[in-house]
This record gives structure tokens, C-alpha cells and sequence, in this order.
């Protein structure tokens, strides 16, 4: 299928953004990498009455880092991640989950912002910013704001983004160099949307597990992290604890997951912890 | 209407589209690259894969007025490319098309694949053609293909006189 009539402006700056947004009013739609967009239009599952793009706005575009963070703007591609064009906070991590989103095709047009900013529960940057505390930054008609990214997503599809606010990059504090890292995700065919993930980070001062691909926000799971913050080494014993850390997660996490669900997350969970000590996941064997 | 000026396969353009126009309809339309097949229209089949600013990119989830400025490459334009001449030959060899319908999608991704890999062992190859859909299920037969393809321009990187011969019968 085709788009509906629409117009489109391409904004040259932030505030030019923004200005054409809240002119728009509820018929404006930013457009960035358009690799959720589009289709959306095509299968007319979305109006837009006017497109804004962001892509040519060099701000938007760029990335620093120092010493204590990395800031990636908005517009850079999981194409620019996976190749570590952009400098890398995470001890890999985020390279690794950018070289698994959808194909080559898509995340070279891709962006992290427009990711973030549509909030799909299985896109994996939503799980993996909340993973690592990164706080997600936007410009709006009433200035700058911005939010941990474990807060932002409010619901599927839902942020705190208001209805004219231009998510304009994102701040990422930089891992211990010792913490280790574990991801897993449940796809039924390779570049689908996740079924189930889970993100595991051991670092010396506080570890960190969350599940992604939920019904909503990650889940973060606090009884999860103490328990992985004692482990020391991976063993079969291990499996049961952690389980259990997790069912209690859920339960006190007050989100309900259907029994098929709970049974993904919980292999993605084991597997993640694996991963970060290490223990390689069985491949299949290949044909 | 919006005015546009975009280079394709080499030359430049300046015309006026609407804006609602994928790329793909643009392209086949306006610059008669019928090598760009449409599947699903959603970004799914890679059947519509083709190279803006020299990266590949699927054409029907981009927007033609989106694209002023841009360089973009169709098959059409790489008939002479050595990277799709070999791959033209190898596809032929190693029966890697049936009905044909994902095919340019196919070797451009496989272009890619080669340039960003070499000749990458069987699972990564695997992985990086799922983007690409063929309902004839010829899966086996394309990735001989791209097998054959990547070893013999890992050989002769610049040269593909071996598949001249086939220049006859393979697809414009």
C-alpha cells in the first residue's frame, strides 16, 4: 500500500524542528531514519498530515564523549553504532545489540532517537538505554527537558515525549571498564521483533537486569540484580536461583506476563547471565 | 508537488514529486528502474533493496522528496559493476533464482554482504541474507551463489572475464 497525502518540511536546526511541530499540531509527525515511519504510513496505520524530517539537522547528527559519558544524537544509525563510528560507552555492548536490529538494509537508515522516541516494547534500544542508565534528552516548545531512560517509556508506544517535543539525543554514563555484560533476545526469524530479551550488566559497584519485548516499559529486576551481583562464576545451580529472583521480580513488579512470556524471559535471562561469565550459547548446528 | 534534484545511477535529476511517493514507485516510474520489485511494501521482502549514498537501504520505506541530494545506484546502473557481474554468473552456475522476482534485491544485498565480509562462513551469511525473501524457496541455491561469488572475487577481486560468456542470457 501507499502513504495518504501529506506535506513535508525538512528542518534545518533544532528549533526550526519544533517550530514546524507545534505548528502541526497533532497532524505533525517527526520523520528521522523513517524505518518504522514509513512503513506505518504505507500500511496507513498512521496519518501524518505533515512530516517534519530531522534527518539533515547536523546537531542532531553528531556525538562527543568524554571521560564520564558518551551523548549520541538523535540521528545517528545503528549502522554508525554497530561499526563503533560513534564512541562506544558500554564495553561493547551496545555495538552487539545495534548489529542485531532487523538487517543491514534497515540500520543503515535506522536511527537510535527514532527507536527511542516510537517506543516499540521490542525495539531493542529502549531495553538497552534503561539497562544503561542513559538519561534521553528532548527540545520542546517550552525549552530543553530530559528523563532516565528507565522512565521515559510510560507504555507501548507511549513516552514522556509531549506531542511537540523533538527528542534531540541521548546521554550514556560510560561502564566500569570491569563490568561484564550478557543480551539475549527470542526472535522466530533472524531481524524480527523480539518474542522476549533480556539485559544482564555485572559491574563491581551494582549490577543491573532488565527484560525488554514486554507489553510495555522494561522490566527492571531488583532481587534479580542482587543475586547476579554475588555470583562469582556460572553454574548449573545457578539456574534455580536466579528463576526464582526473577519470578519475584515479576510478581513484585505488579506487570503480567503470559505463561509463555515468563518462559522466554526467563531462558533470555539465564542466557544473558551466561553470556556475562563468558559461557557461550549453543548454536545450532549449521545446515 | 515538491521539487527534488537526486543523482541516479550517475546521472543528476531535478524534477517535482509528490510527496506521498515512496522511492521505489519514484524510481520505477521516473527513472525507469524496473529491477527495483516491490513485495510487501512494508520493508520486509527486501525485493526493493537498492544503494543511497552508497549504503544498500530498502526504497519502498524511503521517500522520494526525502531524497534531494542523494546519490542512488539501481541494479540497472551496476551492470558493469565486477561485484554483480561475478554475482550475475555465479547465480546463474549455482541456481540461485527460479521465478526471479527477488533477484536484483538479492544481488545487491549480496553485493553488500561481499564488500562488508569477504567470504564469511555459512551462519553469518545466513543471517545477513534473511532480510531478503524468496518464496520459490531457493535459499540453498543462492547462498552456493553468493559462496561461489565471494571466493572467485576474493581471487580475482578486479576481473570478472569468467563471466562474460554469460552476459547474454544474464538479466538486464
Amino acid at each position: 500500500m501507499k502513504p495518504g497525502a501529506l506535506t513535508y518540511f525538512r528542518a534545518e536546526s533544532v528549533q526550526q524542528a519544533v517550530d514546524l511541530l507545534v505548528a502541526g499540531g497533532m497532524d505533525a509527525k517527526v520523520l528521522a531514519g523513517g524505518q518504522s515511519l514509513v512503513p506505518m504510513l504505507n500500511l496507513r496505520m498512521v496519518a501524518a498530515e505533515r512530516l517534519v524530517d530531522i534527518s539533515a539537522v547536523p546537531a542532531l547528527k553528531a556525538w562527543s564523549a568524554d571521560s564520564n559519558q558518551v551523548r549520541i544524537g538523535a540521528c545517528n544509525t545503528h549502522e554508525q553504532i554497530q561499526l563503533g563510528e560513534v564512541a562506544d560507552p558500554s564495553n561493547g555492548l551496545m555495538p552487539k545489540v545495534a548489529a542485531a536490529i532487523a538487517y543491514q538494509a534497515v540500520r543503515n537508515r535506522g536511527t537510535i532517537g527514532g527507536s527511542l522516541a516510537l517506543a516499540d516494547p521490542s525495539a531493542d534500544w529502549v531495553t538497552t538505554m534503561a539497562a544503561l542508565g542513559a538519561t534521553i534528552e528532548w527540545e520542546g516548545p517550552d525549552g530543553p527537558s530530559s528523563s532516565p531512560a528507565e522512565e521515559f517509556v510510560a507504555a507501548a508506544y507511549t513516552t514522556r515525549l509531549g506531542m511537540s517535543d523533538l527528542l534531540t539525543g541521548i546521554r550514556i554514563p560510560r561502564l566500569d571498564p570491569d563490568a561484564k555484560w550478557g543480551t539475549y533476545k527470542i526472535c522466530r526469524k533472524t531481524g524480527e521483533f523480539a518474542h522476549a530479551m533480556a539485559m544482564v550488566i555485572r559491574a563491581p559497584k551494582a549490577s543491573r537486569a532488565f527484560l525488554g519485548a514486554t507489553d510495555g516499559a522494561p522490566i527492571r529486576l531488583p532481587h534479580t540484580e542482587q543475586v547476579v551481583g554475588d555470583l562469582r562464576d556460572w553454574q548449573a545451580a545457578h539456574a534455580k536461583v536466579l528463576s526464582d529472583a526473577m519470578d519475584a521480580d515479576l510478581g513484585a513488579s505488579g506487570r503480567e506476563l503470559t505463561d509463555v512470556q515468563i518462559w522466554q524471559s526467563r531462558t533470555c535471562l539465564l542466557r544473558s547471565v551466561q553470556m556475562s561469565f563468558g559461557v557461550e550459547a549453543i548454536q545450532p548446528e549449521s545446515v | 508537488m515538491q521539487a527534488i534534484e537526486l543523482t541516479i545511477n550517475g546521472e543528476s535529476l531535478k524534477t517535482t514529486v509528490d510527496p506521498r511517493t515512496t522511492l521505489a514507485d519514484f524510481l520505477r516510474e521516473q527513472a525507469d528502474a524496473r529491477s527495483i520489485h516491490l513485495g510487501c511494501e512494508h520493508g520486509v521482502c527486501g525485493g526493493c533493496t537498492i544503494v543511497i549514498n552508497g549504503k544498500i537501504a530498502r526504497s519502498c520505506i524511503a521517500l522520494a522528496v526525502a531524497m534531494g541530494g542523494a546519490e542512488i545506484w539501481t541494479l540497472e546502473g551496476m551492470r558493469d559493476d565486477p561485484a554483480i557481474v561475478q554475482l550475475r554468473d555465479s547465480f546463474h552456475r549455482c541456481h540461485g533464482l527460479q521465478c526471479g522476482y527477488c533477484t536484483p534485491g538479492m544481488l545487491i544485498t549480496a553485493r553488500d554482504i561481499i564488500a562488508r565480509y569477504g567470504n564469511p562462513e555459512e551462519r553469518i551469511l545466513r543471517e545477513a541474507l534473511a532480510g531478503n525473501i524468496c518464496r520459490c524457496t531457493g535459499y540453498a541455491g543462492i547462498v552456493k551463489a553468493v559462496q561461489h561469488a565471494a571466493v572467485r572475487l576474493e581471487q580475482h577481486p578486479n576481473d570478472a572475464s569468467g563471466a562474460t560468456s554469460l552476459e547474454a542470457v544474464s538479466p538486464r
